[in-house]
């Protein structure tokens, strides 16, 4: 019983991992989770299948009722982010499941990073549960508990750790290997994995090169466009390096026919050091482009509006706010770690946060909570 | 996940892809028993493809959708065709079905929702159905099914393959098939006046009333 669960999670892992670009609807509904009786808390997830799985093996032990919601098999995150996780979806769980009679109570604890695309004043209004944000990762679930409900800073907080990071490299590599596969020959064909080995530790070192790299060159960072900058020549560099590395070791073991082969990796080589150097941040999710910076949003406060409820410090997935308790408003201490996930201004009750970019465009807070991120790129 | 992201304005191309045109007749059909003056309730209006059909045959049209741009482009669309007061979409899904009074609906329809809710939905909305129709009214359904023949079954996933990527890649719309949906419908107490499918048996239009006729 229990190697067979071991083995049956370590394949959905690899598989939906390696597949994660596309979603896996899992059963939504009601479940229940240990032995819960009509006191116990009452949890909600999204129908991604692989989120379910890790939630219940995280929580072992607990007793709690479970409610997937419908985000059409997406994470939690993407889904909340992209609109598929929505008020619409919490309504509907919570009215078709038959919650309402399990329980003696109407809260319902949803995950922190659900918050950028449901409000809890909808869902008020609509049903009268009320809405506590939970932590951020399921292993954190068991300590939330314990305290009482309350979340520790490091419970809010997205990390986006090593682990994580490599779990989207390799979808990414994945993916690639499929469309590359058919144009560059055979599965096992010296030259594909040579070329895939490249990709990966290419992209692994712009990905591991990002922290080093914030603290080192800082100060170029914040200028208007740091595109041609020391540091961005020095990752260069390390992985121009490496590329001439996997071209001498090509020629080597590969000796056959090499005189127009050697031209065609030089190239090939250069172009992918070139493509990845060239959006380097940009093609990272916890950094954000240099190419185009006076284009993109960042929050803004209107300390006018603000009275300084914190919901935003409650549903920040990287700190970025502390509540002033003496004056009542909220201070954004950690603008530059802030992802734009948009969290706190869809949960914001007066509506006092906003999007702003550098040449001064506004998003208005009705907006975002109508089309999520969805349109950020092409609104006008 | 730009993969993912919604496509609402390419919507009505890729269902007529989906369904290789089929789907217009079969609406026009469908919308077939309404009449002047009648109060219509479209679940899951979309971009009002069922909707404006029964305008144009007269009636008093509610059009419910989950997804706030499609219903943009409907109310845009209700515009130019200058019938705005004779339509009202809303925002709500189908667990705020309990909103509308009982007997409130002469006609109810729905074409291509139901296969998109999940089957504690599916109950609520067929109980919510039955609540708010009146008593001579009728339940108009079109969807999509998985048919109970195992050949046609294989048939049709094997035609379904090539026109679904197709219809992704060039509209990134989908659309998923029901099963059983007679059965459920029977379940919850309400009775199938009429049945028709295509060849291939994938495509239903059922006419269903709140009782048999005695």
């Amino acid at each position: 019983m229990r190697i067979s669960y071991y083995i049956y999670y370590g394949l959905v892992t690899i598989v939906e991992t390696l597949m994660r670009m596309f979603p896996f609807p899992a059963k939504t509904g009601y479940q229940r989770i240990g032995n819960p009786d009509e006191n116990s808390p009452v949890l909600l997830t999204c129908n991604f299948h692989l989120t379910i799985l890790r939630l219940k093996k995280a929580t072992r032990g607990l007793n709690y009722h479970l409610l997937v919601a419908n985000s059409k098999g997406i994470n939690v995150w993407c889904a909340a982010t992209g609109d598929s996780l929505n008020n619409h979806s919490v309504v509907s769980v919570i009215k078709t499941s038959g919650i309402e009679d399990k329980v003696n109570h109407k809260n319902i604890i949803l995950p922190q990073l659900a918050a950028p695309g449901i409000e809890s004043k909808v869902i008020q209004k609509r049903v009268g549960w009320k809405i506590l944000w939970g932590p951020v990762d399921a292993k954190d679930i068991l300590d939330y508990f314990e305290a009482n409900f309350e979340k520790s800073a490091e419970m809010k907080q997205v990390e986006f750790r090593f682990v994580q990071r490599i779990e989207m490299a390799i979808m990414w590599i994945f993916l690639a290997a499929i469309v590359l596969m058919p144009i560059w020959g055979p599965l096992f064909k010296l030259e594909a994995a040579f070329l895939l080995a490249q990709i990966c530790l290419i992209y692994f070192l712009a990905l591991i090169s990002f922290p080093l790299f914030e603290r080192i060159f800082l100060k170029e960072v914040e200028k208007k466009k740091a595109f041609l900058t020391l540091g961005n020549l020095v990752v260069f560099l390390i992985n121009l390096v490496y590329a001439s590395i996997g071209v001498v070791l090509y020629v080597v073991i590969y000796q056959k026919d090499y005189s127009w082969m050697l031209l065609r990796w030089c190239i090939v080589s250069f172009l992918l050091v070139l493509l990845v150097n060239m959006e380097l941040k940009g093609s990272s999710s916890t950094y954000k482009s240099d190419s185009h910076a006076d284009k993109l949003f960042d929050v803004e406060i209107d300390l006018e509006k603000c009275r300084g409820t914190g919901i935003c410090v409650d549903v920040c997935p990287r700190n970025c706010y502390v509540l002033d308790t003496e004056k009542k408003k909220i201070t954004m201490p950690r603008k530059k770690y802030c992802v734009q996930c948009s969290a706190c201004i869809v949960q914001c009750p007066f509506d006092a946060l906003y999007f702003m970019n550098r040449k001064g465009d506004i998003i208005k807070p009705e907006t975002v909570r109508k089309f999520k991120l969805n349109l950020m790129g092409k609104r006008n | 996940m730009k993969i993912l992201e919604s496509a609402p304005y390419r919507y009505d191309k890729g269902i007529k892809i989906l369904t290789l045109g089929k789907i217009d007749k079969a609406y026009d059909r469908l919308v077939d028993p309404i009449k002047k003056d009648d109060k219509v309730l479209d679940i899951g209006c979309g971009t009002g493809m069922l909707s404006f059909r029964a305008v144009l045959k007269g009636a008093n049209v509610t059009g419910i959708d989950i997804n706030p741009e499609m219903l943009e482009i409907a109310r845009k669309r209700s515009e130019e065709l200058k019938i705005k007061e004779k339509i009202e979409f809303l925002e709500m899904g189908v667990a705020e079905l309990d909103h509308f009074e009982n007997d409130s609906f002469d006609v109810i329809m729905s074409g291509l929702c139901f296969s998109e809710l999940s089957e504690d939905e599916i109950t609520f909305t067929l109980n919510q159905v039955k609540r708010i129709l009146s008593k001579e009214g009728q339940f108009l359904l079109a969807d999509e099914i998985k048919s109970r023949s195992l050949f046609k079954r294989i048939i049709n996933w094997f035609l379904r393959i090539p026109l679904v990527i197709i219809t992704y890649i060039l509209t990134q719309t989908t659309s998923r098939a029901i099963k059983n949906i007679e059965q459920r419908i029977t379940g919850s107490g309400l009775v199938i006046q009429s049945r028709k499918s295509n060849f291939l048996d994938n495509f239903v239009e059922l006419i269903i009333i709140k009782e048999g006729k005695k």
